[in-house]
């Protein structure tokens, strides 16, 4: 039996799998040069028109595939691809050289490819130079099928298997079959990658970001995948194999016995309704929460609309999709955020040392005014449904709300001026994460019509934490009673000024936090949508008086773990219906 | 044969998509399309071509068009170009 190795990367997608390996080969693409007997080079010149149309059907396949499950046009850089690779003069050269050269076709193709991606990268204008990645990104899928390489797509992958890869491209990564692919293991990529944002919409297991994985896997090999920690197991033990076994099948029980809370109602035993709603990055995942029983999405994030397209998206394209969700999830609100993206993601050639603490999210948004405008008129267009909210992230000062305001102020006005229809009465809201909008919370209330707290970025400001470097990820910890204050300031803030207060970090969904929230008056609470049922029996089960005394007291420890300890205590003595699920 | 000299007022210059854009709509007509830019000559009916151009926004292309449909060619690839298609 081979050893079992264990390897660690980043848990980007819930989930225990195990299944057989299969490499998703991205690179080592390796073309030689043979020479070609005359009677052959019709045939020749014939197999390279074969792949071009075979990746011509390749391609349009990915770019419906996009279009279905993104949004209309999201595919349309595919058309380029294609117009790239049917481009005629390339053909023609290509047809033209294998008869001249009596060479081998991916040889030639190879050759002539590369010509055009040097002039490309010797452009002066960053936009070319980054073309460069296209050319060869339809280049490599006609070589693959030159070379007849087996495992050219992600859609060749067999049942009861493990996508093991390099990398995976934005538009390969929507070709993946859930059916298929049990799980998502890559070098590359991180929580917010395309490749891990495809895995939580498709709900399989996936452990990103994992040094050196190929060289240490091989195809057919068994893979065990640990979404929750971030692991891989490589030729798992049977002893190890039987362990997670069973921890599935222990949390595919655990999911039998709250789907029926999908369906009730969010309130707690003294019938105080919390709104629960879903956080959500895709259009396709709206079905998902849906499903778990969401009132709304709490969390609309935008980010997906840059990352996995090339080039800023248009007005157009932005208002498609947030129409088609608004609709989707009528009667039901939709809170849109607006980009929360550091700079460098957006403008090509910008980098910064401490991007956290940098030029990201709002802050960009105040000086790329035009850019803002874009988002903030594909929003208003899509209220007209009148379902839908807006909310700024990453906040951090009251002039910046006022600011806000006003840009917002002349994207209404301008629409006016055109007659074009939005909800006259809009709600906008801010993302508190930052300490000192979670300390002037009393000032920014009046100014906006509700908050949602985001509990992450806010534990990770307060406490001074960044979670992704390990060093120090062990003290990032939300049940710190800093974090704790500022959270119930927050909420006091918003209801003497008579707005809603939400949160929507993972503390929203934590059966141990629920019970204390409730006591410090959350009025919603926004998660991923598979934690839904279990929220809606955690609110079941506990009582608003109770949950207060409980938040008064917690507030008063000193360090997170004798906070955490007391809550343990607290639910276990007064709320034994959830007690099951903590642990 | 007729030929003008276009300034590119493309907000973003002569990207893939309109790029894309120019070619299919070059396929349409009978007439050889011919861009110049800085002494290079490209065929208007070949995306790779037009991008190993890098026309910003603001350069200056010779447009030629020859055939039957010249004029009609003409006229509709010169506003991609101006950025009014």
């Amino acid at each position: 039996m081979p050893k079992e190795k264990i390897l660690r990367g980043i848990a980007a997608s819930k989930g225990i799998a195990q299944g057989k390996i299969f490499v998703y080969e991205t690179h080592s693409l390796q073309v030689f040069q043979t020479p070609i007997l005359s009677v052959y080079l019709k045939d020749e010149t014939e197999r390279f028109e074969r792949a071009i149309a075979q990746t011509k059907k390749e391609l349009s396949e990915i770019k419906e595939c996009i279009n279905r499950e993104i949004g209309e046009d999201f595919g349309q850089f595919l058309d380029a691809q294609i117009l790239m690779l049917t481009d005629k003069e390339i053909v023609d050269t290509v047809k033209k050289r294998i008869g001249d050269e009596k060479k081998n076709a991916e040889w030639v193709y190879n050759q002539v490819i590369d010509n055009y991606a040097r002039k490309l990268a010797d452009s002066k204008d960053q936009y070319f130079k980054e073309r460069v990645a296209d050319i060869w990104d339809v280049g490599h899928r006609v070589l693959r099928n030159l070379l007849g390489m087996i495992h050219a797509s992600v859609v060749d992958a067999p049942t009861n298997s493990i996508l093991v890869a390099h990398d995976i491209s934005p538009s390969e990564a929507t070709l993946i079959n859930a059916k298929h692919v049990l799980g998502i293991a890559t070098e590359m990529g991180g929580r917010t990658s395309h490749t891990a944002i495809t895995a939580r919409a498709l709900e399989i297991p996936a452990v990103l970001g994992i040094e050196g994985l190929l060289a240490k896997v091989s195809h057919g090999e068994d893979l065990l995948i640990d979404g929750d920690r971030g692991i891989v197991i490589v030729n798992p033990s049977s002893s190890r194999t039987q362990q997670f076994a069973t921890a599935k099948k222990k949390v595919i029980e655990l999911e039998k016995a709250l789907s029926p809370y999908c369906e009730l109602t969010p309130e707690t035993r003294d019938g105080r309704h919390i709104d629960i709603s879903a956080n959500i990055e895709f259009f396709a995942e709206a079905n998902q929460a849906k499903k778990y029983g969401a009132q709304g999405i709490g969390l609309f994030r935008t980010e997906f609309l840059y990352l996995t397209r090339r080039g800023n998206p248009t007005e157009e394209e932005q208002f498609r999709v947030y129409q088609a969700l608004a609709k989707s999830m009528k009667p039901n609100s939709v809170i849109i955020r607006t980009f929360d993206l550091g700079g460098d993601k957006i403008f090509a050639g910008y980098h910064e040392p401490n991007p956290f603490l940098g030029w990201r999210a709002i802050r960009v948004c105040l000086e790329e005014v035009e850019f803002f405008k874009i988002q903030l008129r594909a929003i208003l267009r899509a209220s007209v449904s009148k379902n839908v909210k807006i909310m700024f992230p990453m906040v951090a000062t009251y002039e910046e709300i006022k600011r806000i305001k006003l840009i917002f102020g002349e994207v209404r006005k301008e629409l006016k001026s055109k007659k074009v229809d939005f909800d006259e009465n809009i709600q906008l809201g801010i993302m508190v994460e930052t300490p000192s909008a979670a300390i002037l919370s009393a000032h920014l209330a009046a100014e906006v019509d509700f908050f949602s707290i985001g509990s992450n970025d806010l534990t990770q400001y307060t406490l001074a934490v960044d979670r992704g470097n390990e060093r120090v990820s062990k003290l990032f910890d939300h049940f710190h009673p800093g974090v704790l204050r500022l959270i119930r300031d927050v909420i006091e803030a918003g209801h003497q000024a008579h707005i809603w207060v939400g949160l929507c970090g993972e503390l929203a969904s934590d059966p141990l936090a629920i019970p204390l929230l409730v006591g410090l008056g959350i009025d919603e609470l926004s998660m991923s949508p598979s934690s839904i049922p279990r929220a809606k029996l955690t609110l079941r089960a506990i009582s608003t008086p109770k949950c207060s005394e409980i938040a008064r007291e917690a507030l008063n420890y000193r360090t997170a773990t004798e906070v955490k300890r007391f809550l343990r205590r607290a639910v276990h003595k007064n709320f034994p219906g959830i007690d099951e699920i903590i642990k | 044969m007729i030929k003008e000299m276009i300034t590119v007022l493309n907000e973003n210059g002569l990207h893939a998509l309109p790029a894309s854009r120019f070619v299919k709509l070059a396929e349409k007509f009978e007439s050889d399309v011919t861009l110049i830019k800085d002494g290079i000559e490209v065929s208007g009916k070949s995306i790779m071509g037009i991008l190993t151009m890098a026309c910003e926004k603001g350069s200056k292309i010779l447009l030629i068009c020859d055939g039957e449909d010249e004029k009609e060619a003409l006229k509709a690839l010169r506003q991609i170009l101006e950025g009014q298609d």
